[in-house]
C-alpha cells in the first residue's frame, strides 16, 4: 500500500493535523450537546455549587403533559412550524426571484445586489431596532401610513397573531439575503450554452426556467431548502428582541431561552430551569433531526431523478 | 573611556529603578446596576466620589434592562465576573400552604453559595431591622441590604390639564371613567404607559386589583386553596374594570413606547395620566423641571375607602458575590453607599421610600405620597408563585384585554385565567 504522507511514524500524520479540528468539534460541539442531553435529566439550575440532582424523564414528562402549561408547550411547538414553513416557502421563493431578476444584465444589479444582501449583515439586535422603529405605533412609518386610510394598530404590541406574523416578515427580511446569494452563485454555474440551445429550440422564458434553469439550480435548492428549515425551526432572537415573552407568540428556540433563564413569569424572581431547558431543548432537536432528515431525504431522491 | 560610560550608564539605571516608587495596585470593582435613568445617573457621580475616596479602585459598572437582571446576574455569577450585584427585595418566598413551586431566584442563589453572607457587616445596621429581615434575610443570614421601598399602584396626573378640563382629581372608578372621558372628548389620550416593555400595561392597572383585594397575601392564599377564584363575582368585576383601562383609557399606541420613555411622555403634556410606579417621578422631574404633577392611589373601587392603600415592593437591594476576588473593596462600596448623606442622596435621585430610619423622602413625590404611607402595602406580586404545570393566562393582566392581547371579553378571559391556574393547582394535587 501506498501512503502519501510516507512510512512508519510518517503515516500518522495526516492524523495528527486532523486532531485540533476534532478535539476543537468535540469541545464547542458535540461535548455541550452531550452535556445537555445529561443535564435533561436533572434539576439543573445552571448555577454553580447548586445541587445537580438525577429525576428521570421528569423535565420531559413536565414539558410534554403537566397541565396547560404542556399544552401551551405544544402550542409553542405548532407555532415553531408555522413559523418554519411561512418562512421557508416565502424566504425561498422570494430569494429565487430577486436572484433571477439579479442575475440578468441590469444596470445597477450590483447595487441592488448589495442592497438586498445588506440586512444579513447587521445583526439581530440591529434588524430588531429597525423594525421597532419602522412599526412604531406613535408616529412611525407605517402607522402614518395606515393613518392616511383611518387606520391604526399596535403592530409589534398588538394582538398576538399580529405579532407573529411580523416576526415572519422581519425574518424574512434579515435573511432572505442569503437565500439570494446562494441562488446567483448557483445562476452563475449554469452555462449560457444551455440557454441558447433552449431559445433556438423555440422555448419562451417561462420553458426555459422551468426546464433549464430550475433542475439545474438543484444543489442550491437543496442547499437553501435546508438552511431556511433548520434556521427557521432555530429561530429565537428575533422574538426576544421584537417581542419578549409574550403570551401566544412564542417559539420552541425562544421558549427554551425564556425557561432556561427564568424569563417565563414576568417576575423578576422567576427561577433559574436549565435541567428542564434542556429538555425542552432536546425536543427541538430532535423536531430539527426529523425534519431535517425528512427534507434532505426528499432533496436527494429529487435531485438523483434530475440529475441521474 | 568606553567602559566609563559603560558604568555611568548602568548606575544611572540602578539609581532610576531605586527612584521609581512602586505603582499601588489598582483593584477593579466589578458592579451591576439595572436600567433605571436616575439610578444610574446617580450611580455614575457616586462611584466618581467613590474612586477620589478610594483611588486605588476603579469601578466599572454595567447597566442591563430590569428584564435581564436575572439572566445577566446569573451568567456573572456563574463565570466569577461580578462584584458587587443590584438585586431586587427578596419576594415570592414559597408558603406551607404552596405544592409543586421552584424557589425564587434569589433562595438559589443563596443556596448555591453565590451570594456573601453580610449578617455581620457594621452597615447592616443602618438599615431598618424590618426591611432586613422582610427584603434580604434567607435563613437567618443578610444576603442583601435593601435600598428602598416604591408603590406601583397609583397614578401620576397632570394638573394643569385637569385644572384646564375642569376636571377633579378622581378618587373613586366612576370618576376615574368620566375624567377619562372628558379628556378623550377634548382630543387628549387619557393615559400612556411604556408598554414596549411588556410589564408597565398591566402594571399600571395594579391599583384595580388592590382596591378589590386590599389584603394580597391573603388573596394569594385564597387562589391556592380555592376559597377565591379568578372568574368569581369580584373577579369578573375586576375583568371587566381592566378592560375599561386598556380598551378606553390607555392611549393607543402605548405598546410601541419604551419603559424608560413613557415618563417623558406624560412630561410633556401630551396625555392627561400616567399609571405607573413611583420610581418614574425623579425621571418626570428631570424630563420638565416646570411640570405640575400629582400623584393618587388608583381608584379601582366605587367607595373611595376601598381606594386609599398604596400597594408596592421592596425595590433595588445590594448583594456581594460569595466568591469574588474583591471582597474587601465590595465591602468598602456597600460601607460607603449605607453612610447616611449618601443613602439620603440616593434616596433623593431615585424617589425610594427610604429603608434608613434616618433618612427622608422630602422631595414632591414624598409630598404626594406621605398621605397613604400609613396605608402601603405589600402587592400581589411579590406573594405570587405559581405552581408547575400553570397555564400561561394564569395572571391578572389587563395586557390580555384588546388591543394588546386576544381577549374582548371579560367573563371568556376569567374562566380562561382560573381555567390556566386550576390545571396547575390539580397538578399540585391542591
Amino acid at each position: 500500500m501506498t501512503y502519501h504522507f510516507g512510512r512508519g511514524r510518517s503515516r500518522w500524520l495526516p492524523y495528527l493535523l486532523l486532531l485540533p479540528g476534532i478535539v476543537a468539534y468535540f469541545v464547542v460541539a458535540l461535548g455541550p450537546s452531550l452535556a445537555t442531553t445529561l443535564f435533561s435529566f436533572t434539576d439543573a439550575s445552571g448555577l454553580p455549587g447548586a445541587p445537580v440532582n438525577w429525576v428521570g424523564l421528569a423535565n420531559y414528562n413536565e414539558f410534554l403533559f403537566l397541565g396547560q402549561a404542556a399544552r401551551d408547550n405544544l402550542d409553542a411547538v405548532g407555532r415553531t412550524l408555522i413559523f418554519m414553513f411561512f418562512v421557508t416557502t416565502i424566504q425561498f421563493a422570494l430569494g429565487l426571484l430577486v436572484a433571477v431578476i439579479l442575475n440578468q444584465k441590469l444596470r445597477g444589479r450590483n447595487f441592488f445586489r448589495t442592497l438586498y444582501f445588506m440586512p444579513v449583515i447587521l445583526g439581530a439586535v440591529i434588524q430588531g431596532l429597525i423594525w421597532s422603529l419602522f412599526l412604531y405605533p406613535l408616529g412611525g412609518p407605517l402607522a402614518k401610513f395606515l393613518e392616511i386610510f383611518g387606520a391604526r394598530s399596535e403592530f409589534l404590541g398588538g394582538p398576538p397573531t399580529e405579532a407573529f406574523a411580523w416576526v415572519i416578515v422581519v425574518q424574512i427580511w434579515a435573511n432572505m439575503g442569503t437565500t439570494m446569494i446562494i441562488f446567483l452563485a448557483g445562476l452563475q454555474t449554469i452555462s449560457e450554452e444551455y440557454y441558447e440551445a433552449a431559445r433556438i429550440d423555440g422555448a419562451n422564458n417561462w420553458q426555459v426556467f422551468r426546464n433549464v434553469t430550475w433542475p439545474l439550480l438543484t444543489p442550491s435548492v437543496n442547499t437553501n431548502l435546508l438552511l431556511n428549515v433548520i434556521g427557521s425551526l432555530q429561530a429565537w432572537q428575533l422574538f426576544l428582541i421584537l417581542l419578549g415573552y409574550r403570551n401566544g407568540t412564542q417559539v420552541l428556540g425562544y421558549l427554551i431561552y425564556a425557561v432556561g433563564f427564568g424569563q417565563t413569569s414576568g417576575s423578576v424572581t422567576s427561577s433559574f430551569r436549565q435541567g428542564y431547558a434542556a429538555a425542552a431543548s432536546i425536543v427541538l432537536f430532535l423536531m430539527v433531526l426529523v425534519i431535517g432528515l425528512a427534507v434532505q431525504y426528499f432533496l436527494r431522491r429529487r435531485e438523483m431523478r434530475l440529475m441521474g | 573611556m568606553r567602559k566609563t560610560a559603560l558604568g555611568t550608564f548602568v548606575a544611572l539605571l540602578l539609581l532610576s529603578v531605586a527612584l521609581v516608587q512602586p505603582v499601588a495596585a489598582q483593584t477593579t470593582l466589578r458592579v451591576l446596576v439595572h436600567q433605571n435613568p436616575p439610578m444610574v445617573e446617580f450611580m455614575d457621580t457616586f462611584n466618581q466620589q467613590f474612586q477620589e475616596n478610594h483611588p486605588d479602585i476603579v469601578v466599572d459598572m454595567s447597566v442591563v434592562n430590569a428584564n435581564d437582571l436575572s439572566t445577566v446576574t446569573q451568567t456573572r455569577l456563574s463565570a466569577n465576573d461580578i462584584d458587587v450585584i443590584d438585586m431586587f427585595g427578596f419576594a415570592n418566598a414559597v408558603q406551607p400552604y404552596m405544592k409543586n413551586v421552584d424557589p425564587p431566584n434569589w433562595q438559589q442563589l443563596a443556596d448555591a453559595g453565590l451570594l456573601m453572607d453580610l449578617t455581620d457587616q457594621p452597615f447592616v445596621a443602618n438599615y431598618d431591622a424590618a426591611t432586613i429581615a422582610d427584603a434580604g434575610t434567607y435563613n437567618g443570614k443578610v444576603y442583601e441590604i435593601n435600598l428602598g421601598r416604591v408603590v406601583y399602584s397609583g397614578i401620576f396626573y397632570n394638573q394643569d390639564l385637569f385644572t384646564a378640563n375642569n376636571v377633579t382629581v378622581p378618587t373613586t372608578w366612576s370618576e376615574l371613567v368620566t375624567a377619562c372621558e372628558t379628556f378623550t372628548a377634548a382630543g387628549i389620550p387619557c393615559m400612556t404607559a411604556g408598554g414596549k416593555d411588556g410589564w408597565p400595561i398591566f402594571v399600571g392597572a395594579y391599583g384595580l386589583i388592590g382596591a378589590l383585594y386590599p389584603d394580597q397575601a391573603a388573596l394569594v392564599e385564597g387562589l391556592w386553596t380555592g376559597t377565591i377564584t379568578w372568574n368569581d363575582e369580584r373577579a369578573l368585576d375586576m375583568w371587566s374594570k381592566m378592560q375599561v383601562y386598556a380598551r378606553d383609557m390607555i392611549e393607543s399606541g402605548a405598546s410601541g413606547i419604551a419603559g424608560d420613555a413613557a415618563p417623558g411622555r406624560f412630561a410633556s403634556g401630551a396625555v392627561a395620566m400616567f399609571p405607573g410606579g413611583s420610581w418614574y417621578a425623579p425621571a418626570i422631574e428631570s424630563a420638565e423641571p416646570e411640570f405640575e404633577w400629582g400623584y393618587i392611589p388608583f381608584p379601582g373601587s366605587d367607595d373611595a375607602e376601598d381606594n386609599q392603600y398604596l400597594f408596592g415592593k421592596y425595590d433595588q437591594g445590594w448583594a456581594i458575590a460569595a466568591n469574588t476576588p474583591n471582597a474587601e473593596a465590595a465591602l468598602t462600596y456597600l460601607a460607603d453607599f449605607s453612610e447616611p448623606e449618601n443613602y439620603q442622596a440616593f434616596v433623593n435621585a431615585v424617589g425610594f421610600i427610604p429603608t434608613q430610619e434616618t433618612a427622608q423622602l422630602d422631595t414632591h413625590l414624598g409630598a404626594e405620597v406621605a398621605p397613604y404611607l400609613a396605608n402601603f402595602r405589600v402587592g400581589y406580586e411579590q406573594y405570587w408563585v405559581a405552581p408547575r404545570g400553570v397555564g400561561q393566562y394564569a395572571n391578572p393582566w389587563a395586557s390580555y384585554f384588546q388591543p394588546f392581547g386576544t381577549f374582548d371579553d371579560p367573563q371568556t378571559l376569567a374562566d380562561t385565567v382560573q381555567a390556566d391556574l386550576q390545571s396547575g393547582l390539580d397538578a399540585a394535587g391542591s
